[in-house]
């Protein structure tokens, strides 16, 4: 299982006693955060080696990880393996946003997020048309014969997706969702 | 937090074992004022009242988690176990001592209420703790006593007096106090179960006396029975005794109820008259009614009736006529705010319990809010150190919480991170906070609450932090405005000017690793690194750098972040660890850190010096430290690479091969001087080994790829030069060893990309493998080595040329080279090799050892042969030896045959001689020759060939075995047969039974594909059946030269076969097996071979036991045909028909004679002949032929009379047969006429 970062964004929170919009972690507390969440994807994993788990079948079929846990009372992160082991990860500012709003992810795979309206709580398939967009936009990604996923860096793992075009994606998508939208 | 202990049913144990040494109570007012209990007998200190305490004690289940689930029993007692005396606290307050003298009958109230005069509440608080622990540990909910019953009858009125006076005095001790304690006693008695009931009256006396219940509140306890069934007697008791406490707590509850119920705030003993004269209010009376309720019933272990009663206290506390009216310099506000978190502390404790963890969570958070907004809008706000501090105590109590309800979902080994929500929540939109999380997710928040605290007590300005004595009073009410300091110190505490203040860095670090040891215990890996270098950001501040090191060098060593490709966390640790291990002096680190860092990856620090080489400045370095790191552990910003330009190569050439350097360092890094390069090989290769040679020049580089070409060398060096820790320790036993060694300089300077090229020497043959680079560094401070493996970089398996700036990529693994052996320079060389062998013929392989070697060359032979039927064999070398494969042995292969050394350019001989082979068949020879060169005696070479031999049968025969008349007939009046039979034994037995004659006729073919020379040709009788004698001759000799066969050609030899029964009185057929031998030997042969070809013949039958008609033909002038020619001018044929009779019987044939147009005859038309047994008849017929040169046909027949059966005339000599029966041939005319002219 790879667990390279292969994209980040962050998007500014909404901060409400300054009134100014500003990401609320710094990139490496967010990079910390996002590698905090592949415990997660991994003991849920072993969880679901387990048969007796609940709805351990249906998770491991639909990719969709749901919460994998919140960090405090403000950030939230959710999360989406596809079949080949990429993981997208959404975290979510829960304070909300009066328009727009906060988040960053990443994994083996990355994703991004937005927020929600203040305070009403998000079921887990909310998350969904991000992932789904996520998933549509990093597979445009490999049809693209120049990208390379097993491209490696001069150092080591994987290279990071440097596409504008993906980015750009990533970033639309956190602008746009907010909690029930259906599609994206 | 006071207040804040579990409730569980108070039981005070009285007269168990000895009287512990009574301690003074430390309230005054409890050593002055106390009410005391006590009893005259003394405690019951024997073994067994030892045991039941122990079990009792063990019962105390108030340090234990609050939901044990090891605890199977019914009940929960906070336990005391005292002597026999107790103290129970006032039950009325005193009034104050300065008061004037009565006006009226005062109204005494509980010393803890707020309408005592001297209660702290005086006269508008609303509860504090000390009403908690008066019930949790000075009221007793129950009072137990132990008492004997003594067995002893002459004592057992006097005792049982004695003690119906002591439960009665202690009984009205109790109610006198006012208190509602229930009394219980236990009589113990030596006697066992069975045995106890003979006591029955006086115990029956005994509760009459005292009133009490058997069920309830009255025990015996027979003492005599195993320790199991005590703790069971004992467990029964607590049982029964639990139920009287809820009962004594329902009461208590009931009262406060009951008081509610009232709806009036009562009035104090003494109206207030200093300060302002305000009294709690009913709400205040409310909420102290419905918190006591709730305590009440947690004491009661009834969550679900406490969480009520408590979220109406706080409903009513928080409300608009309680808190709100309390103003903020009222220390009272205070007081309720701590009252509002006991009631919502106790209120998630309630929830936590019965399950509700959502719940619970929601409940935090709504406590959270509400107290925000109280404080937002009355207090200081939350923009202070104060609001963060009580953030996070906020969050670290709901962390105790949870580790205290110890939820089974939760535990380390259950691999979930929070709670699923409770069923009846589960559908609603949920906070992803509200599912509850484990405890360190709670301490990670209350940590990250300090970070802020932290943050605003460092912005407390000056004026503040100084002590409050040099500040105006205008500043302490400033003060008091701005800070909140609910729970928290001061700010000139806080963050003095001078002294040391709160430690906040110590704080954060304590929750960070409380929520680090949570998260370890999970497995989360990833989220306790991140907590690690949080806390050791804490460290830092603190300055504990060995603990810094203990904590992070581990996961610097291996963290996943750095193969994952975490960058900036590798980053973070790194250089977090930099500094401890530069204030801890640890070099080796530094120097590892300091490596890692110089890769542009990560990000840049502007002020950094980015040089390996001053690495240690600032350090004193007293031993120069050697370290050694590899590509396992740390990344490099130097990668390398080392491919071979072939795939395959030949011992003895060489192979060209790249030995690439590429830098990633920082742009402005110094250039990094390398002291050596190793290469590691593994295979039939030497190590390479580069050393540093300093060039004059040096500039920084114009271009960021330089080519070099190096020259290596064979150098032999001692092992410990050679800077190789892991070389194979085959090689172990010498103390040299040859490495490949070049110069080269070795300085690489930021972004550049060196590659060195050099040809290798290849040695071995196999496969060769370079398994690692090590570079290695050398300065006054210290030495540093490191190694990696070939080809981790991107830019690997490249192939650079020094003409055109284009690399290309060569192989998938270029790493390796297969080296060849060395090809064989010597040839085996077949002198004579024949297309076909035959069998029977002695094969002889010629083969000729040719060294074109430019050296001498000694070698060793080893032959194969191989198919079925391959003969023995030997091979001689030509001057040399000669060895013979051992006969009957399966394994026809000669080894190890030595040669003599055989010199340049020469050749040596070997023979190979195969026996004869008796059938075809095929042969592989395989000849494998190992050889030395003289001038390279380690290496061996091998020279390999094959031979095939096609062995066939050089001939082929068929036979005819043909009658013809034997001249002699036995017999029987001749007198030396009759003699013969029956002479005596002693005489040699003579043949002299019948005998036949018969021509062998043989043609054989020759399927050689040459010319043979047969030399002789003979048929031999090889056996017998029957009891016969036969022998073979030629009919003619044969030519003395032999005679040559051309291939393909059929050659016909006629023998004469004569057999003869050994005895005339045994006339069974017989039988003879013969063979046809062939002497030959190839034309071109020499006169000394002679092989000999055996052919079996098919069994013939030699002699038959059935009559035959014989015919044989003469002519009148000649008889022999057709050697001669007939000289008759009659041309008279002679037909003899001859009788054979070799039975027993008398036989009558009868033979008749047909005319013909062909020929005239003389003799019986028609006649009768009789044959005896064992006889023979001819008959004569002669004829004149009318035609010439033809073949004529008698019409013969010959009919047994006796079976009437005609007999087949047999022809012989000069005749033939076919269906009709036999031909005669009349010669032609011209015939006759060339005889004459011969003659």
């Amino acid at each position: 299982m790879q667990n390279n970062p292969l994209h980040i964004t962050i998007f500014p929170s909404y901060d409400t006693t300054t009134q100014t919009y500003s990401p609320v972690r710094t990139p490496l507390q967010f990079s910390l955060l996002l590698s905090g969440t592949l415990d997660v994807f991994e003991a849920r994993s072993r969880h679901l080696a387990n048969p007796t788990a609940v709805g351990g079948a249906n998770m491991l079929l639909s990719g969709d990880f749901g919460l994998l846990h919140a960090i405090d009372d403000r950030l939230a992160a959710y999360g989406f393996e596809t079949n080949t082991g990429v993981k997208f990860v959404a975290v979510v500012d829960m304070r909300g946003r009066p328009a727009k709003n906060a988040a960053a992810g990443s994994g083996g795979g990355r994703g991004s997020s937005g927020g929600g309206i203040g305070g009403v709580g998000l079921r887990d398939n909310e998350l969904k048309p991000v992932f789904r967009a996520v998933q549509t936009a990093y597979v445009r990604l490999l049809q693209n014969p120049f990208y390379d996923p097993d491209e490696t860096t001069p150092l080591a793992g994987a290279k990071r997706i440097t596409s504008r075009k993906f980015g750009d994606e990533m970033k639309r998508i956190g602008e746009t969702w907010m909690p029930g939208v259906t599609a994206l | 937090m006071d207040g804040l202990d579990h409730n569980v049913p108070f039981l005070v144990v009285s007269g168990l074992g000895a009287s512990p040494a009574k301690p003074l109570p430390t309230d005054p007012e409890l050593r002055e004022r106390g009410i005391l209990v006590r009893s005259e007998l003394s405690a019951v200190d024997t073994r067994e009242a030892k045991t039941l305490l122990r079990f009792i004690q063990e019962a105390d289940t108030s340090n234990l988690p609050w939901q044990s689930r090891d605890n199977p029993k019914k009940f929960k007692f906070k336990v005391r176990t005292i002597g026999r005396e107790f103290l129970l606290p006032p039950r009325r307050a005193r009034l104050p001592d300065n008061l004037d003298a009565p006006t009226s009958a005062f109204v005494l109230h509980s010393p803890f209420s707020p309408l005592s005069p001297g209660s702290t509440l005086y006269p508008d608080g609303l509860i504090d703790t000390q009403w908690l622990h008066k019930h949790q540990y000075l009221i007793p909910s129950v009072y137990l006593c132990f008492y004997t019953l003594t067995s002893d009858p002459t004592l057992a009125t006097l005792h049982d007096n004695q003690l119906k006076a002591d439960i009665n005095a202690i009984k009205n001790a109790i109610s006198q106090s006012g208190y509602k304690t229930r009394l219980a006693v236990v009589i113990l008695s030596d006697q066992s179960p069975s045995t106890v009931s003979q006591f029955q009256e006086r115990l029956e006396n005994i509760r009459r006396s005292t009133g009490l219940d058997p069920k309830a509140s009255l025990f015996v306890l027979p003492t005599r029975r195993t320790e199991a069934e005590l703790e069971t007697a004992v467990d029964n008791v607590l049982t029964a005794i639990f139920d009287q406490a809820l009962e004594y707590y329902r009461d208590l509850g009931r009262h406060s109820r009951k008081k509610k119920a009232r709806g009036v705030a009562p009035q104090p003993t003494i109206p207030p008259t200093s300060g302002t004269s305000h009294t709690l209010s009913l709400q205040g009376w409310n909420t102290r009614y419905d918190f006591k309720t709730a305590v009440l019933a947690e004491f009661r272990q009834e969550f679900d009736v406490a969480l009520k009663s408590y979220e109406q206290a706080y409903e009513t506390l928080l409300g608009e006529d309680l808190l709100e009216t309390i103003p903020t310099w009222n220390p009272r506000f205070n007081d309720a705010r701590l009252l509002a978190d006991i009631v919502a502390i106790r209120a998630l404790k309630c929830l936590l319990l019965s399950g509700q963890s959502t719940a619970a969570v929601r409940r935090w958070q709504i406590h959270n809010d509400r107290i925000c907004d109280i404080v937002d809008r009355k207090g200081q706000g939350t923009q202070n150190y104060g609001w963060k501090a009580w953030q996070a105590r906020w969050c670290a109590v709901m962390a105790n919480l949870i580790e205290k309800v110890n939820f089974p979902e939760l535990e380390a080994s259950s691999l979930l991170f929070f709670r699923p929500p409770e069923k009846n929540l589960s559908a609603e939109r949920l906070q992803p906070w509200e599912l509850l999380h484990h405890s360190g997710y709670w301490y990670r928040a209350a940590a990250r609450h300090l970070l802020d605290r932290r943050t605003f007590a460092q912005s407390i300005p000056e004026e503040d932090r100084k002590p409050p004595d040099e500040s105006s009073k205008a500043g302490i009410a400033r003060k008091a405005y701005n800070y909140d300091t609910y729970m928290c110190p001061e700010p000139h505490e806080e963050y003095p000017l001078q002294a040391p203040g709160v430690n906040h860095a110590q704080l954060i670090f304590d929750y960070l690793i409380l929520a680090r040891t949570e998260f370890q215990k999970r497995r989360q890996k990833h989220a306790s690194v991140e907590l690690t270098l949080d806390a050791c950001r804490e460290l830092e501040i603190l300055g504990e750098w060995q603990q810094i090191l203990e904590l992070l060098a581990p996961l610097w060593r291996n963290i996943a972040f750095r193969s994952e490709g975490w960058w900036d966390i590798t980053e973070a640790v790194g250089w977090t660890l930099r500094r401890a291990a530069f204030e801890a002096g640890q070099k080796e680190l530094i120097i590892a850190i300091d490596w890692e860092l110089m890769n542009k990856a990560f990000s840049r620090r502007p002020d950094w010096h980015y040089d390996i080489s001053k690495a240690l400045d600032g350090i004193s370095v007293e031993q120069p430290p050697v370290i050694s790191l590899d590509d396992e552990h740390l990344t490099s910003f130097i990668h390398t690479d080392f491919v071979f330009r072939h795939e395959e190569g030949k011992a003895g050439q060489t192979c060209s091969a790249q030995l690439s350097l590429v830098s990633s360092a920082f742009s402005n890094a110094a250039p990094i001087t390398l002291k050596s390069l190793n290469i590691l090989v593994e295979g039939g290769l030497r190590e390479i080994l580069i050393k540093h040679e300093k060039t004059p020049t040096q500039d920084p580089p114009s271009k960021t790829l330089e080519f070099a070409k190096v020259v290596i060398k064979e150098i032999e060096v001692s092992r410990g030069d050679a800077a190789t820790d892991d070389s194979d320790g085959a090689s172990l036993s010498q103390d040299k060893l040859i490495v490949l060694q070049g110069t080269q300089d070795l300085t690489l300077f930021p972004g550049q990309t060196r590659v060195f090229e050099f040809d290798i020497p290849l040695r071995e043959p196999g496969e060769a493998k370079a398994t690692s680079i090590h570079i290695s560094l050398e300065s006054e401070k210290y030495s540093l080595s490191y190694s990696m493996r070939p080809g981790r970089a991107a830019s690997s398996r490249q192939w650079y040329s020094s003409l055109s700036p284009k690399r290309q990529l060569i192989r998938p693994d270029p790493h390796s080279i297969r080296i060849l052996p060395r090809p064989p320079k010597v040839e085996i060389v077949a002198r004579r090799m024949l297309e076909l062998y035959y069998m029977n013929e002695c094969i002889e392989l010629g083969l000729d050892i040719m060294n074109e070697e430019a050296s001498d060359a000694t070698a060793r032979m080893d032959v194969t042969l191989r198919g079925s039927g391959a003969p023995p064999y030997e091979v001689r070398i030509v001057g040399g030896v000669a060895q013979s494969s051992t006969l009957g042995n399966d394994d026809k292969t000669l080894r190890g045959i030595q040669m003599n050394t055989i010199s340049m350019g020469e050749s040596a001989a070997v023979v190979l001689t195969l026996s004869p082979i008796n059938m075809p068949t095929v042969v592989d020879i395989s000849i494998k020759l190992l050889y030395f060169l003289v001038s390279d005696p380690s290496t061996p070479i091998i020279q390999e060939a094959f031979y095939r031999l096609n062995v066939v049968s050089p001939f082929e025969a068929s036979y005819d075995l043909l009658p013809r008349i034997h001249p002699e007939w036995p017999s029987l009046f001749n007198a030396e047969n009759i003699q013969n039979l029956s002479g005596s034994d002693a005489v040699a037995p003579r043949s002299c039974g019948l005998a036949q004659r018969w021509a062998l006729v043989t043609r054989y073919a020759s399927f050689a594909q040459e010319d043979v020379l047969i030399s002789d040709l003979e048929v031999k009788v090889i056996t017998t059946q029957g009891n016969v004698t036969c022998t073979a001759s030629k009919v003619e000799a044969f030519p003395v030269g032999g005679r040559i066969l051309n291939p393909k050609t059929i050659e016909e030899a006629q023998f004469d076969l004569i057999s003869q029964k050994s005895s005339l009185d045994d006339r069974s057929p017989a039988t003879a097996d013969l063979a046809f031998t062939i002497k030959w030997r190839r034309a071109d042969a020499s006169d000394t071979v002679l092989n000999i070809t055996t052919l079996p013949l098919p069994r013939f039958f030699v002699t038959v036991s059935e009559p035959r008609v014989l015919a044989t033909v003469s002519y009148s002038s000649s008889p022999s045909f057709p050697a001669s020619p007939s000289r008759s001018p009659s041309k008279l044929l002679f037909l003899d028909i001859t009788i054979e009779n070799p039975s027993s019987h008398f036989l009558t044939f009868g033979l008749t004679m047909e005319p013909s147009d062909e020929f005239a005859f003389s003799g019986a038309k028609v006649t009768t002949l009789n044959v005896l047994p064992v006889a023979r008849r001819s008959v004569t017929y002669r004829f004149l032929p009318v035609v010439k040169g033809t073949w004529i046909r008698p019409t013969l027949v010959v009919r047994d009379k006796y079976f009437q059966k005609i007999l087949k005339i047999i022809p012989t000599e000069g005749m033939k047969s076919d269906k009709e029966g036999v031909l005669l041939w009349v010669p032609p005319e011209d015939e006759s006429e060339d005889g004459n002219e011969v003659a």
